[in-house]
């Protein structure tokens, strides 16, 4: 015996789901509207003489009071999860075709509840129970299903051609979610060529169709003479990967933490194998007796192994634990309940090792493992992979991240930087404050317009404490190169950011004697200069 | 031994023999030449038949005629005085596909290092690296190539020196000290900066508000066990 299907077709569904949005009664007429034509009306409406395909002005006109409402997919999806809640609640793995309509097996729920005819009045209560109303058909193939409910037909076994057979040829093209976008064009055709049922389509050749209507018209021969297509493919449950752990008595110190971090990871680790997935973004969650949640999802480059899972568990609980007394998100109770969840996984085939020899980065993978002892030892944030950012100045052009986290830039380096330093770059990078002076002893300024006010003549570095070196009279300078960045941020953030105007300026320092001179890299913001980097 | 054997004979039969006797050490210590050709051979650029690259460091052209040999893999070198000495051999290591980390400089220009050719994928950096510098070197000697560690003024007793420059040989990993004194170390290079070109700026003398700075003029010494008596170079 097939497989029978049933479809479940709530009726003017998108009128349905505005009425209820705007919180009408379903007797009031309602029109939904998409670029100023009725796509769908109710009941009432309908008998008042509004249609699809009318213009707003000529439906208000038949019916003057008309609720007319704009179409939003989003709204129908919305209040159609209500009635897919319902119907999964007495025959699960429905697959939604469309908000308004629904698919299903009936096999199973026709042997559990005695007959086909008891389970379709299950449903249709439990969809009034919900506050829709709905019709339902029974037929061998899905897509004759869908039109047996909107006749409200059970279709005997192995009827499904003559069932189709008297309908009109339009019938084709009426269904959106089972017809492509050229089937109104063929079913025109067809009427045009004196195909008018259903039944006259099916009496044609395959050969025939095929040759002269195309591929979507082999579909709709197949639909039309009842063979088998698709089933419904309800939706899988989502299989629930993360892992708990009640800790008793609660975890207060890392030690603790960190052995709990352990079992977790493993249990999680041997989940996400059974399932033949790996993790690349997860979630721990904790809760501690205080009922306070902490959460923080770590980002990976690649698919956590176990060993990095415990790392990732120790190094949080490290942090929620040991944060600074005056920190006002500190937990202030020991942790009770630990839970992983992984929000991101891939194909575990990401983690297949190959089964001669090895990858080729064996070397990777080494200094790798090395970089996570030193990991391990010092904790997450210790060890950092640069990589090329997109900026001007020397600091900005490396963006460092911590390993195992996903390295991004902060801005794009293939973009083009107008006003950005030529090589080379200083090989030292400071951010000291000094002080520069024209011939006679005044302080220099950058201008509004990007000049000196005076021409620089000595520098000094208050500050610093051996300043020795980098104090002195200017032999040589270049400059001022002026950048106005982020000049919208303001306050706090542009002294985080070192947003506004700045100014760049390379000097060059007299040697005394044997020693040459020192070039420096001087930068000018908020009014002050600042020593940015040395070459040497 | 070798070096003092050696010192005191002529140019070529003196690095010849350094290269011979290098070999039967590493032959007779089972690392090496042997099995660090199979383990490294992947990373070096193909037309390097020679056994030199499997022992030796690859090193950026201004040291390469400063140093009779390139520095061996698995030694330890002082470096001292101006910073693109030290990101000129990191750049050309991780150029020739070695991995390196640079532990305890938080104020190194990475971006310098690009622009001498460094591959920043095969790069980590330790910026603070806690209370023991030396003890994350050491463990990070068991995965990378060359490992740059700033000692920031600390002073490490020669015993501790020696466990770890014995850990840097058996590991095959190049340690570069700078900041600070390492006792018993192979090779010392320093670096002085002996002037700037700057272009755009007129002949001679270059004139204030021209131009910018296009290179830096290094001049380096190199001296210590394994390069013999001291030599300068202009670079």
């Amino acid at each position: 015996m097939a497989a029978r299907v049933l479809a479940i077709w709530c009726m003017d569904w998108p009128a349905v789901a505005a009425a209820a949005a705007a919180g009408l009664p379903a007797t009031e007429p309602v029109a939904v509207t998409l670029a100023n034509r009725v796509v769908a009306c109710s009941a009432a409406a309908r008998a008042a003489g509004v249609k699809r395909g009318l213009r707003r002005r000529e439906a208000q006109a038949r019916c003057p009071q008309l609720h007319v409402v704009a179409a939003d997919p989003a709204r129908d999806a919305r209040h159609f999860e209500g009635v897919t809640a319902a119907v999964d609640e007495v025959v699960p793995r429905a697959e939604v075709l469309r908000p308004g309509l629904l698919v299903l097996s009936v096999r199973g729920a026709a042997r559990y509840f005695g007959s086909e005819q008891a389970a379709s009045e299950r449903l249709v209560d439990a969809v009034a129970a919900a506050g829709a109303e709905c019709q339902v058909g029974i037929a061998d193939q899905l897509s004759t299903a869908v039109f047996a409910a909107r006749a409200g037909r059970i279709v005997e076994p192995g009827l499904d051609a003559q069932f189709l057979s008297p309908l009109s040829i339009r019938q084709l093209a009426t269904e959106p979610s089972l017809a492509e976008r050229g089937r109104e064009d063929l079913a025109d055709l067809l009427w045009r060529m004196g195909i008018r049922s259903i039944g006259q389509f099916a009496a044609l050749l395959r050969t025939d169709v095929a040759s002269r209507f195309g591929a979507d018209a082999v579909t709709a021969h197949r639909f039309a003479r009842g063979e088998p297509t698709r089933g419904p493919s309800g939706r899988e449950p989502p299989s629930d990967l993360g892992v708990v752990m009640n800790c008793d008595p609660p975890v207060d110190r890392v030690d603790a933490a960190a052995f709990a971090g352990r079992l977790l990871a493993g249990e999680l680790h041997r989940r996400l194998e059974g399932t033949g997935v790996g993790c690349t973004r997860l979630a721990i969650h904790a809760v501690t007796a205080n009922g306070e949640e902490l959460q923080r999802v770590w980002r990976c480059a690649e698919p956590l192994t176990e060993d990095a899972t415990a790392d990732r568990v120790r190094w949080q609980l490290d942090g929620w634990l040991n944060r600074s007394v005056r920190h006002e998100d500190r937990p202030t109770a020991p942790i009770t309940v630990l839970r992983l969840d992984p929000v991101e996984v891939v194909s575990a085939a990401a983690l297949q090792l190959p089964l001669w020899g090895s990858s080729g980065d064996d070397d990777r993978l080494r200094a790798r493992r090395a970089l996570v002892r030193v990991q391990g030892l010092l904790g997450q944030e210790a060890v950092q992979v640069p990589v090329l950012s997109g900026g001007r100045g020397p600091a900005e052009r490396i963006t460092l991240t911590p390993l195992g986290d996903e390295a991004v830039p902060r801005a794009d380096p293939g973009q083009p930087w107008p006003g950005q330093l030529p090589e080379p770059s200083p090989t030292v990078l400071l951010d000291d404050p000094v002080e520069l002076f024209d011939a006679d002893g005044n302080p220099v300024r950058v201008t509004g317009r990007g000049l000196f006010s005076a021409d620089p003549a000595r520098l000094t570095a208050p500050a610093l404490k051996s300043a020795g070196n980098r104090t002195g009279r200017l032999s040589w300078w270049a400059g001022p190169w002026p950048v106005d960045e982020r000049w919208w941020d303001s306050g706090q953030v542009a002294t985080q950011t070192k947003a506004g105007r700045t100014a760049r300026v390379q000097v060059l320092l007299d040697g005394d004697g044997d020693t040459a001179g020192r070039a420096l890299l001087l930068c000018y913001r908020q009014r002050r200069w600042y020593l940015e980097g040395m070459y040497e | 031994m070798t070096a003092a054997v050696s010192l005191d004979r002529s140019e070529e039969s003196r690095s010849e023999q350094v290269e011979h006797l290098r070999r039967k050490m590493a032959l007779m210590s089972g690392k090496g030449a042997g099995s660090a050709a199979s383990t490294r051979r992947g990373a070096m650029p193909s037309n390097t038949s020679l056994p030199d690259s499997e022992t030796l460091l690859p090193l950026p052209d201004s040291l390469a005629d400063l140093l009779p040999t390139s520095l061996p893999r698995g030694s330890v070198a002082v470096l001292s005085g101006a910073r693109s000495l030290l990101l000129g051999m990191v750049a050309t290591v991780t150029a020739a596909g070695g991995h390196a980390a640079i532990v305890g400089q938080p104020d190194v220009g990475l971006l310098a290092a690009v622009e001498m050719g460094a591959d920043l994928s095969r790069l980590a950096i330790i910026p603070d690296p806690g209370g023991d510098p030396v003890e994350v070197a050491a463990v990070l000697m068991d995965g990378l190539d060359l490992v740059v560690l700033g000692l920031g003024g600390r002073v490490v007793p020669p015993t501790r020196a020696r466990a770890v420059t014995a850990r840097a040989r058996q590991k095959g990993c190049t340690l570069l000290v700078t900041g600070g004194d390492w006792p018993g170390a192979s090779a010392r290079l320093e670096a002085r900066v002996s002037g700037y070109e700057v272009t755009g700026a007129g002949d001679g003398a270059p004139i204030p508000g021209c131009g910018r700075i296009s290179r830096v003029r290094l001049a380096t010494r190199a001296g210590g066990r394994s390069v013999g008596p001291v030599r300068k170079v202009g670079g």
